[in-house]
This record gives structure tokens, sequence and C-alpha cells, in this order.
């Protein structure tokens, strides 16, 4: 274990010197259309996940109903599959923060 | 846009400027006037809040009359070590160290913001980022520790030996995209939930924000349990090749 937490660490110091590296910033062409296709973006993003996690939780309720001693696996399953869909929203608000700023 | 800095970035950057200046010499950087950021500082003050919780825990720990306390952390254990059972398998319980170690510092740390004075370290990218490149160094040490170099890098091809031109890159790809969406997630989530309470309290002023505090709290706690959950994933996966 500590020869394994050692080699971590090394790993992880090395990598340091890599990440401090900044780069300079650009600047974004495109003015204002970027904060117009942000917003478009963002709602697209927002709502096909809304309508995907719907669809999760909705199966999600009726297997719980149907089986209700299988409730926990089947709520392990949904809070999985709420999360990663969630991320996929995310990913798009933090390409908006990049951009737009 | 200047962040404001926090009272405990400033009693680091009056007294320890030196400090700071030559740990960010270490890697490089130009010496700064105050060199104490406030996701280093918050971090450093989580690490130190647990460490003084474990360090009152230690002593009051007792097989016939377990405190409060003792509750509390047998739960937190036998949560962390049921999930690393069912989803590493038989050899969870050599990862859990690790396993537990990024749920409380991910959940602390995205907890401490609502306290008025402290900052989610979470909030800034780098703090996620570090924990998911710790992540991704440690699942695949592990793999390699569990299964040898040549093994673990021969699991990259897949199961049938001529699909492997295909499935290498898939693979590397994937393995690639692991720590990206480990930070995206964390990150994004914590400043999404800081950005929000902070617009309602410009609009609203009194009840709304308590609300998206509130949720803010539930958050942090799933956000914090999924980590945890998909490092553990990481692990079993890399860990249980023909084992």
């Amino acid at each position: 274990m500590t020869k394994k937490l050692m080699m971590l660490t090394v790993l992880l110091l090395i990598c340091t010197t890599v990440l401090c590296a900044q780069t300079p910033k650009y600047p974004t062409a495109g003015g204002h259309w970027a904060a117009i296709s942000a917003g478009f973006g963002m709602a697209i993003a927002s709502g096909l996940c809304g309508l995907a996690q719907a669809k999760a939780v909705a199966a999600a309720a009726e297997g719980m109903a149907r089986n209700p001693g299988a409730a926990a696996s089947i709520r392990f399953a949904l809070l999985l599959g709420l999360i990663l869909i969630e991320s996929l929203a995310l990913y798009t608000l933090v390409v908006i923060f990049v951009q737009v700023g | 846009m200047h962040e404001p800095e926090l009272f405990v970035t400033q009693l680091l950057n009056n007294n320890l400027a030196g400090l700071g200046n030559s740990l960010i010499g270490l890697v490089g950087m130009a010496p700064q006037q105050r060199p104490w950021a406030n996701y280093i500082a918050m971090q450093l003050l989580v690490v130190l809040l647990t460490i003084v919780l474990f360090a009152i825990l230690k002593p009051r720990l007792s097989v016939d009359r377990p405190g409060k306390l003792q509750h509390i952390f047998e739960l937190v254990y036998e949560f962390v070590t049921g999930q690393a059972d069912e989803q590493v398998g038989h050899d969870g319980y050599r990862y859990v160290t690790y396993f537990g170690t990024v749920f409380l510092f991910v959940l602390f740390c995205n907890l401490i913001g609502l306290i008025p004075g402290f900052e989610s370290p979470t909030m800034i990218p780098s703090v996620p980022a570090g924990i998911a490149l710790a992540t991704f160094c440690y699942y695949n040490l592990a793999g390699i520790q569990a299964n040898g170099i040549l093994k673990y890098a021969a699991h990259f091809a897949g199961p049938i030996w001529w699909m492997a031109p295909l499935m290498i890159p898939i693979e590397i790809v994937s393995h690639m995209a692991r720590p990206l969406s480990l930070t995206i997630r964390l990150f994004a989530n914590m400043f999404a939930g800081e950005k929000v309470t902070e617009v309602f309290l410009k609009l609203t002023l009194l009840f709304v924000p308590t609300l998206f505090m509130g949720l803010h709290v539930f958050v942090s706690f799933l956000q914090a349990y999924i980590f945890m959950l998909l490092t553990m994933m990481y692990v079993a996966g890399a860990v249980s090749h023909e084992h």
C-alpha cells in the first residue's frame, strides 16, 4: 500500500508541472452571436435532458410499483442514470461558460 | 473578475505569504503578492477539519457503549464498505481507504460552501480536476498491481483478439473521457448551485435562496456519492479482469 501511495504521489507531482502551464486567452470571434447561441444551446440541452430523465423516472416508478421487493436496486439504477444524464446537460453549461464567460 | 478574499485566505496571506511563494516556486510559478488562493485555503481547512474530527472520534470508539459519533461513522463505514463489496466484489476491502477518502473529502468540500464566509473549493475547476486525476492514477495503478502491466494493457484489446485495432482506440478514448467527465460533473454541479443561489439572492432577497441552498445540500451528497461510485466502478473494471 505504501509503495502504491508513493507511486501515486510521484505521478501527481509530475502532472502538476504540466498542468501549471497556462495558455494565453484568445478573444472569441463572433461577438454577440455567442450569447444568443449559448441561450439556444443550453435550452436544447436542458430540454432533451429533461425528456430523458422523465423517461428514466417513469420506467423506474413503474418498476418499483410492479415489484416493490426490487425497489432498492431499481432506486440505485435510477439515481445512477439520472446523474449521468444530468452531467450531459452540464457539459453544455460548461462550454457556455468557457465561451461566453 | 477577482474574487474577494475569504477570512481564512486573508489569515494565510497576511501571515504565511512566504511559505505560499516558496510552494508555488516549487512548480515554477513566479512569486505573487498574495499567493494563497481561496480554494487552496478552503481545501486545507477541510483537511484540517477532517483530521480534527477523526482525532475527536478515535478515543471515543468503544465496543460496549458506542457514542453518537461512533454510530454516525459506523453508518458511513458500512455504507462505503457495502458499496465497495457490491461494485468491486470480494477484493473491495483493499480499496476502501481510497473510496472513503474520496467520498468524505468531496462531501466536506461541497458542504463547506454553504456556511457564510466560506466557499466550496470544488467550485473552482482545478479542485475536481485534481481529485479526478488522482482517481485516474489510482484505478490504473490498482489494475496494474492486481493483474500485472502486460495483462492490464492486454485487456484494452477487448474479448476478441481480431477486433483489437477497433477496440484499442475506443477504449483509450473512453478512458481519457473518465477524468474529464468526473471533473466537469462535480465542478458544474457545484458551480451551478452557487450561481443559482447568487442569482436568486439578487432577485428575491428573502426566502427563495434558502430553498436553493437546501437543494444544494442534497446535490452535494449526491455528487459525492456518484464520484465515489464511479471511482468504484472504474476500479472494478480495472481489477476484476480474469481474477
